[in-house]
């Protein structure tokens, strides 16, 4: 049964999920223990998610930045591949050096390198303040960038003194920004952010007038109600003043 | 709302189901083991539930029943409570796997014949669907469980069909829609039918049908260049006229290796059903039937190689072939003409006369040790066999018979009758 038996695997496209990690000393304590303990725990989701979808195979990058940035890995790897080593909060906030950083690798030559070609990323940013570097410098160069034009972008603001407008800005749409205001709705936004944009990002698209970006925002805002603690940014019907940010 | 262990949903026949443990979820919904009565079902449980009219045409579906057998088909519906509603239907039996694990080679075909075997039963389903005035709508790699052993096929996912005309709201996947549901029209039969083809090449060739070179070079996949790749511009790998997307040497290894393999009448059907006149002109595509009686030629060509014992697919138009396993040469001047399909005789190969996987003949060798090839009844019918001088004679089942041209065989399943030709 030669020719049945030399079959192999279909060309997949590759799907890079992105974090963004915000770990500057004011996510220090619980905010950046959930954030790991989190991620850590999606991993294995995303494997599922990878393993057996015939279209696409997913790849994971996260890029922290405190002052400065640094990648994880100096690639992007398969869920499986990607042990997570967990991340120390200290120091600024340069969230204009990652942008400018996250550019430089969505090129042929930094990341997206696929020999089968890709579908577009999904972005995940976590911040819980504001940039202390030129933000706008940085965003400038990432939005001339074609993969970051295309890809899903869901920002996560932790706690009231996220910077919602600065995350605006970075998804290109209010509706792509949820709040959190407890370690338990944080851990479970990530995964929902998580595991929808990797479900979504690494199918073929429906081909319906709805972009994947927006289906991405349309099944997050649906979980998000059930996740106390944690609210679609856009939604002026929820008072978070209601929500005492508690992050002990 | 999302259904909890032990927590019970009403079904309108007035019973109830209760919830065992989640088996899986999906974009739509998520999907239940539960138990209606004693008997362990499935629930399919919509997440955020759809309109009315999706739930009148699932309880039109409920009542009107599956088409046949392969269809995992929509039992029971619930009510509508807990925010949304679901419908129940049987378990996917075990031994049968997604069409995407076969893509990922995770699971292989026991044989050639169980591939066809498969493609025939996809065929049947599609073909009796839209007998009966449906259309699925939304057909793509998820919708199979296939038993890798013997290609029996499980249809799933039932809850889009519709009848021929009506709108479930469901446009389908890329990759697998067609052209025309790509740049916006509602699907219909008709691009089941490009959905199908679609399908069945990937079943064959385990690579998509407009993924070579020009779909490979396109670095980021973006929803407008699906468009383009799978609609507008979509460009058969292997168009006679344009070349510019040929199967990439590395990447699409399955379609480049087997291809050449597969008989020539299939190789056209694709070749014709992937041109542009067909990809533009949703009537013009093959029909069910049509494909059903390619495959069946296609799998009169699959015979036991005498050498290597393997299975071979070989040209019924030449006299010898060779093996495409060990590459010897194959004697096919002695075969059984039924209507227009030719079933050419190598010795330990089953013949399939009627439409089922069950093979009906065998060849086998002549019991006076001269080498000449006999067929051996392996039906359950009696055949009538008329000789070349005119005598009648009875085949019974497990009997035997020497072949010499111009004998006609009665085979006793649906009026088929044969005739032993040289070529």
């Amino acid at each position: 049964m030669s020719l049945l038996d030399e079959v192999v695997e279909v060309p997949r496209r590759t799907m890079t999920l992105f974090f963004l990690i915000d770990t500057s000393g004011s996510m220090a304590g619980n905010k950046i223990g959930a954030v790991n303990d989190a991620v850590v725990n999606v991993l294995p989701i995303l494997n599922d998610i990878s393993a057996s979808n015939p279209d696409a195979e997913i790849k994971v990058a996260a890029l922290e930045f405190s002052s400065g940035c640094s990648w994880l890995y100096s690639e992007p790897k398969l869920a499986s591949d990607f042990i997570w080593q967990d991340v120390e909060a200290e120091g600024l906030t340069s969230l204009g050096e990652a942008c400018e950083e996250l550019a430089s690798k969505l090129s042929k030559s930094g990341y997206m390198k696929s020999a089968s070609g890709s579908f577009a990323p999904a972005i995940i940013l976590l911040s819980d303040g504001g940039p202390t570097d030129d933000f706008y410098g940085g965003l400038g160069k990432l939005k001339a960038n074609n993969w970051f034009k295309h890809a899903i972008k869901v920002a996560i603001a932790i706690g009231d003194d996220a910077d919602l407008e600065v995350l605006k800005d970075f998804t290109g749409n209010m509706e792509a920004v949820f709040s959190v205001h407890n370690i338990d709705a944080l851990k479970k936004i990530i995964r929902v952010v998580a595991v929808t944009s990797s479900q979504i990002g690494s199918k073929s698209s429906s081909a319906g007038d709805t972009t994947k970006q927006q289906q991405v925002i349309d099944e997050v805002k649906q979980s998000v109600e059930d996740i106390d603690g944690a609210e679609a940014a856009s939604d002026a019907s929820v008072d978070s003043s209601s929500y005492d940010d508690d992050w002990d | 709302m999302e259904l909890t262990p032990g927590q019970t949903v009403n079904l309108t026949i007035g019973e109830k189901a209760t919830v065992v443990k989640e088996l899986g979820r999906g974009g739509q919904g998520i999907v239940y083991l539960v138990k209606v009565g004693k008997k362990d079902m499935a629930l399919k449980w919509y997440i955020n539930p759809p309109d009315d009219k999706f739930y009148h045409n699932l309880e039109k579906n409920v009542s009107s029943g599956a088409p046949n057998a392969a269809f995992i088909w929509p039992e029971y519906l619930t009510v509508r409570e807990n925010g949304s509603y679901g419908y129940i239907m049987r378990l996917r039996p075990k031994d049968y796997y997604e069409f995407g694990t076969f893509l990922l080679a995770r699971v292989n075909f026991r044989s050639f014949h169980a591939m066809l075997t498969a493609a025939l039963k996809i065929c049947a389903g599609f073909k009796v669907l839209h007998l009966q005035g449906y259309s699925y709508q939304d057909l793509n790699d998820g919708n199979f469980f296939i038993n890798p052993e013997n290609g029996d096929v499980l249809i799933c996912d039932n809850d889009n069909v519709m009848a021929q005309g009506e709108k479930s709201g469901i446009l389908g996947k890329a990759r697998y829609m067609a052209p025309e549901v790509m740049a916006g029209s509602a699907p219909d039969k008709y691009s089941d039918r490009f959905s199908l083809a679609v399908i069945l090449f990937m079943l064959f060739f385990a690579n998509h049908p407009f993924e070579g070179a020009k779909v490979v070079a396109c670095p980021c996949m973006t929803e407008a260049y699906e468009k383009k790749f799978y609609g507008s511009e979509a460009l058969f790998i292997f168009d006679p006229k344009d070349k510019s997307n040929l199967p990439v040497r590395g990447v699409h290894q399955n379609v480049i290796r087997r291809w050449p393999h597969f008989p020539e009448r299939l190789r056209r059907a694709f070749t014709e059903e992937f041109d542009s006149e067909h990809l533009q002109n949703p009537k013009k595509r093959m029909i069910e039937n049509m494909w059903e009686r390619l495959i069946m030629q296609v799998r009169d060509e699959l015979i036991r190689c005498p050498h290597c014992k393997e299975e071979t697919f070989v040209e019924s138009s030449l006299a010898s072939d060779k093996c495409m396993n060990c590459g010897h040469p194959i004697n096919l001047s002695q075969r059984i003409k039924i209507g227009q399909r030719e079933m050419m005789l190598a010795l330990e190969s089953p013949l399939y006369v009627d439409g089922d996987e069950i093979a009906d003949a065998k060849v086998v060798a002549s019991p006076k040790g001269d080498g000449a090839l006999w067929l051996q009844n392996v039906s359950p019918k009696a055949w009538t066999v008329e000789t070349a001088s005119g005598k009648l004679k009875q085949v019974e089942p497990q009997g035997m018979m020497p072949v010499r041209t111009g004998m006609k065989i009665s085979f006793g399943l649906d009026n088929l009758k044969g005739e032993v030709v040289a070529k």
